[in-house]
């Protein structure tokens, strides 16, 4: 269902990018890129709320003709962007929601791995793989 | 209409009158369905709020045109698409115009004026009935502008993007491409203006891409570049290569890339190859680690190709407008890994005279030792490194680099960078294979002056690019030190020699670094000319040479000098100049042990009574000093040495020193070592020595067992020119008459007069000497024919203390003297019949009085087969006694005795002059009372 996720870190730079290779990967690239606007502008208008009950669901970023973006973003300012296919109405705000959620135990899960350097690009082939079941799941 | 009434109000600025107007006419035409007018007549009440809330105008520079255009649709419209304004907004003006103004309700000034949030609403409402006209898109987008304007004051910025979300998708058909390219700069405006930079710079980038959209004829690529170099804060890229060195790159790589790649493009097409090769060899640089191998090779590919026509070069690029493109200095291609700078070779480093350094640190500093100094020093030393480069000399430097690349990669032109000296970098070309792993090169230059000199970096030509690496730019480095002082020029010596090199190379526990081996074989005993050939080969004139050599260890005992050489002649051709060539000559003599085992000297006690080949036969064999009793059983005489073909190893240093010109001056000095690697293979042994007493006392046979163990015939000779020839393997005595030896005369005695603490070490000394007298007597020389070799053969290792007791000359001198005539080794006649005048003489040559004595005289027959008959009472009559008396002799004193012997019978008879027991002080060693035996032949009487 998801057409591409990306995670990204604190300071605004991909961690992680995938998106379903039929398409123009430069095309998500951009639209990532953009969507990190609206995130921004989200977070710093959820900073005046309590940091403990914020909610790490940003909601719908913004929609395209074709796509529609959500947000994600966890208490250490890592971003996830998952854009999904604006055709799928079938998909529902809690689906989306439960699969960030998914996404983010899965990262915490590669956060603990030892050997992983923070601030590097993930390359977890558990993380990998997991986003691909995402992408699947209806595609 | 009172919308009409509203606009004309507003356009005389009566703002309160405008509210009015535009809320009768909202309220009229929400009646009438009239969504066009509804929308505008909003939009009007919108803008009049706006001008209430906001004097100061919605942006910073457009506050001046809110001010004074009251008409603010055809104001923006305006400056937005000047030719659409007047079709589309001017046919709804010019329908009120026939509506009255209708003034009767007044409406209360703030209840008129929207809020804030009204106003949005407000705009909202009038841009979704604007979307109910399809040819009303322009207005529907500029009212959404303006509604983006009032939020971006209001700091509401999620919700004008919105707006501007909307208003992206409002599709507009008849604009030009110029006008597509405004409305997304105006786009990418207003995203600035909300703090959206990534969004701005996506539709600045749309709207580069539409100044060169296919479709126009005249593409603009001035513009795309100008509109794509501002779209780069956006995507958080700089154009300084040097923001990229620190650590990981971070960052959308895909989309950077992407974007460099258009200003390649667009550069390229600009006419500007510079520009695009700048962009290129920044992409290269950069994003070399996302791209993938193809993309390498295709950008290397265009690369090259731009570069063909226009090398990269390190100079600064501006752009018209201002913008400042830095040099982009390829330090990934190749990677550098490690700096270090090289000695010069062991034998072209230089050192400094040893008073002079002393100097220098005394003048550093008054005091011995201060903390503060020390501490500075410390950190001088970080950079610096202790040894110096010489003038006019190569130095080289080494880098451990590595290719990053999936092919072949040529780098060209690699050489130093430096400062502080004039420094002549030559440069190197290299080709590293694809992914290779570290590989070490060498880059080498020429210091011109002397001081110091810093390495600071290195230059390359990579794909026609010129790059200025500088170390400390550098991430990832291993340097140690880049700082190097740099000395006088000195002459340089290259050293040939007339032995063959040898690549067995000596042991390193010299600590000296040799730079040339050579090896020779010889035999022991064997001299040879070493002739070494000092030429030249620097610019500076070689003044100054010093010679010192220096023996590894050995366990073997060397006799005689090794090496031995006249400095004087060489020295007599300087001062050399360049290309000159100077011969110096090294005598090699080996003269190792020529004793053949230890156990096997032991056998020295042998009397050597199977002797052969005994040249001088002498009438008779006294056995001279007592058997020893434990005597091991000799091994038979040919498997008699125990490894023969043991050959020995002798390794020696020649160390040249050398100085000139005016490294001279400053006190450096060049060393040059030249090993030497000598195989000594043994050429004859002395496998046992004895010595057996002439016929006359002063002198007497030196017996040599000589073992040839070399696999040639070979004759050795002694001083006496007999030459005695031996087989392979073969073992013969020979025997050598010497002179005894007068040791106390020799100037190793003279040690026996200074106070020397070790009794042992000045007999060893003495001992040494004693074996150099006798050897420089005996001149014992070996020849192999076959090899026309030659050499000598020593004893000195081999005499011991019984032999040399023999060999040396008793300080009482006792001449036996038949009729008159010295009797010492030839018989003397005498008739039988006549009495035979008999006189021993001694001559005292000792420090201290000597005797008195008592001398007996025996006479005996030697039967020849080791049976002395001395039952001659009958034969052998005495005149007066049988025994003679002689007085004590004073030191240098002489004393006689006479005595008569007759003779009854011919006959060989064989006088033994015997010492009485008691007369024999026991102090005087043995060999100080060996008295010649006396051959006396009696022949018959003459008629």
């Amino acid at each position: 269902m998801a057409v591409c996720v990306a995670v990204i870190a604190k300071e605004n730079y991909p961690l992680y990018i995938r998106s379903v290779p039929t398409e123009n990967e430069l095309k998500f690239h951009y639209m990532v890129h953009t969507s990190l606007d609206v995130v921004d502008e989200k977070i710093s208008a959820m900073g005046k709320a309590l940091v403990d009950q914020r909610e790490l669901y940003l909601g719908l970023l913004y929609p395209t003709e074709d796509y529609k973006v959500y947000g994600y973003v966890t208490n250490s300012r890592v971003k996830f962007v998952m854009v999904v296919d604006s055709s799928n109405t079938a998909l529902r705000d809690n689906e989306i929601r439960s699969m960030f959620r998914k996404l983010h135990s899965s990262y915490t899960d590669v956060m603990c791995n030892p050997f992983y350097n923070p601030g590097d690009r993930i390359q977890s082939r558990a993380f990998d793989s997991m986003v691909t079941s995402m992408m699947i799941q209806v595609c | 209409m009172r919308k009409h009434v509203g606009d004309l109000c507003l356009q005389a600025g009566m703002l309160q009158d405008s509210l009015v107007h535009y809320h009768m006419s909202v309220e009229l035409l929400r009646s009438v369905n009239d969504f066009l007018w509804l929308g505008a007549a909003l939009e009007g009440l919108c803008s009049a709020s706006v001008i209430y809330h906001y004097p100061a105008g919605t942006g910073g520079k457009t506050g001046a045109r809110r001010c004074q255009g009251s008409s603010l649709p055809a104001e923006a419209a305006n400056r937005h698409r000047p030719g659409a304004q007047e079709v589309l907004i001017d046919p709804g003006a010019l329908t009120t115009n026939g509506i009255n103004p209708d003034t009767s309700a007044e409406i209360g000034r703030a209840k008129n004026c929207l809020s804030p949030e009204d106003i949005i609403d407000k705009y909202k409402e009038a841009i979704s009935y604007y979307s109910k006209y399809k040819n009303a898109g322009v207005i529907e987008l500029e009212a959404c502008v303006k509604a983006v304007r009032v939020l971006a004051i209001q700091k509401r910025s999620m919700e004008a993007s919105e707006f501007l979300q909307n208003a992206v998708y409002i599709n507009l058909r008849q604009l030009s491409e110029e006008e597509k390219i405004q409305r997304y700069s105006i786009l990418s405006e207003l995203y600035e203006l909300i703090g959206f930079h990534r969004k701005s710079a996506f539709f600045k980038r749309v709207a580069a891409m539409q100044c060169v959209a296919p479709s126009i004829s005249e593409p603009g690529w001035r513009a795309c570049y100008k509109l794509l170099l501002e779209t780069l804060p956006g995507y958080s890229l700089s154009l300084d290569p040097k923001d990229f060195n620190k650590g990981t790159h971070r960052g959308w790589a895909a989309v950077q890339m992407r974007l460099l790649h258009e200003l390649v493009y667009a550069s390229r097409r600009m006419g500007n190859p510079a520009l695009s090769v700048r962009h290129l060899s920044f992409l290269l640089q950069t994003m070399l680690d996302f791209l993938s191998d193809q993309e390498k090779k295709d950008v290397t590919q265009s690369l090259e190709n731009y570069t063909s026509k226009c090398p990269g070069t390190m100079e600064l690029i501006t752009l018209p407008d201002g913008l400042v493109l830095p040099p982009v200095p390829f330090t990934k291609l190749p990677i550098v890994r490690r700096v270090k700078l090289l000695n010069l070779p062991a034998s072209l480093r230089p050192q400094k005279m040893k008073s002079l350094l002393n100097q220098n640190v005394s003048t550093k500093s008054p005091f011995i030792y201060s903390p503060i100094i020390a501490h500075n020093r410390g950190e001088e030393r970080n950079k610096k490194i202790d040894f110096q480069w010489v003038q006019g000399d190569v130095c080289e430097v080494q880098l451990m680099v590595y290719n990053p690349m999936p092919f072949e990669l040529r780098v060209e032109n690699m050489g130093l960078l430096t400062s502080g000296v004039e420094f002549e970098s030559l440069p190197a070309a290299l080709s590293l294979p694809a992914e290779s792993g570290l590989y070490p090169v060498t880059l080498v230059g020429v210091p011109q002056t002397t001081g110091t000199i810093t390495v600071n970096g290195y230059h390359t030509t990579v794909f026609g690019v010129f790059s200025d690496c500088l170390l400390d730019n550098l991430p990832g480095i291993k340097t140690s030190g880049s700082t190097v002082e740099v000395i006088p020029a000195l002459p340089r010596l290259q050293i040939s020699t007339s032995l063959p090199r040898s690549a067995h190379s000596l042991q390193p526990s010299s600590g000296d670094e040799i730079s040339t081996n050579v090896s020779v074989q010889l035999y022991n005993g064997e001299t040879q000319q070493l002739v070494i050939k000092l030429e030249n080969i620097g610019m500076e004139p070689l003044e100054k040479l010093e010679v010192t050599s220096k023996i590894l260890t050995t366990k073997e005992k060397l006799y005689g000098d090794f090496l031995s050489w006249k400095l004087e002649e060489t020295v007599a051709q300087f001062p050399l100049q360049p290309g000159k060539v100077a011969t110096f000559i090294v005598n090699i003599k080996v003269k190792l042990d020529f004793s053949c085992q230890e156990n096997l000297l032991q056998d020295l006690s042998d009397d050597g009574i199977s002797v052969s080949g005994f040249p001088l036969c002498s009438p008779f064999r006294q056995v001279v000093r007592p058997r020893a009793e434990s005597k091991p059983v000799n091994p038979p005489e040919g498997s008699k040495p125990g490894d023969p073909s043991h050959v020995k190893t002798l390794e020696a240093i020649l160390n040249f020193k050398y100085s000139g010109g005016p490294g001279h001056v400053e006190g450096y000095y060049r060393n040059l070592s030249l090993g030497l690697h000598v195989e000594v293979e043994p050429s004859v042994f002395f496998t046992r020595v004895s010595t057996l007493p002439a016929t006359s006392t002063r002198q007497c046979h030196l017996l040599l067992d000589v073992f040839n163990s070399t696999e040639h015939e070979l004759t050795v000779s002694a001083r006496s020119n007999e030459e005695l020839v031996l087989h392979a393997g073969e073992c013969q005595r020979m025997a050598i008459q010497v002179d005894k030896f007068n040791f106390e005369s020799f100037p190793a005695s003279p040690g026996e007069k200074g106070q020397f603490a070790s009794s042992e070490q000045l007999e060893e000394e003495r001992q040494e000497a004693r074996g150099l007298e006798i050897n420089s007597k005996l001149d014992v020389r070996w020849r192999i024919p076959s090899l026309k070799r030659t050499g000598e053969a020593s004893v000195e290792g081999l005499l011991n203390q019984l032999v040399l007791e023999h060999l040396q000359l008793a300080p009482l001198q006792w001449d036996v003297l038949v009729d008159g005539q010295p009797c010492d080794c030839e018989a003397a006649a005498c008739r039988v019949g006549d009495p035979v005048r008999l006189e021993v003489r001694l001559t005292n040559r000792s420090p201290r009085s000597v005797g008195p004595f008592a001398l007996t005289v025996v006479p005996f027959q030697d039967h020849q087969n080791g049976v002395h008959n001395y039952d001659l009472h009958n034969a052998v009559s005495f005149v007066g006694s049988s025994t003679f008396y002689l007085d004590a002799v004073q030191p240098l004193g002489q004393s006689a005795c006479l005595g008569a012997l007759l003779f009854l019978y011919t006959g060989d008879f064989f006088l033994h002059i015997r010492f009485h027991e008691d007369s024999r002080s026991k102090e005087l060693p043995p060999s100080w009372f060996c008295l010649p035996s006396v051959h006396v032949r009696a022949l018959e009487a003459q008629a």
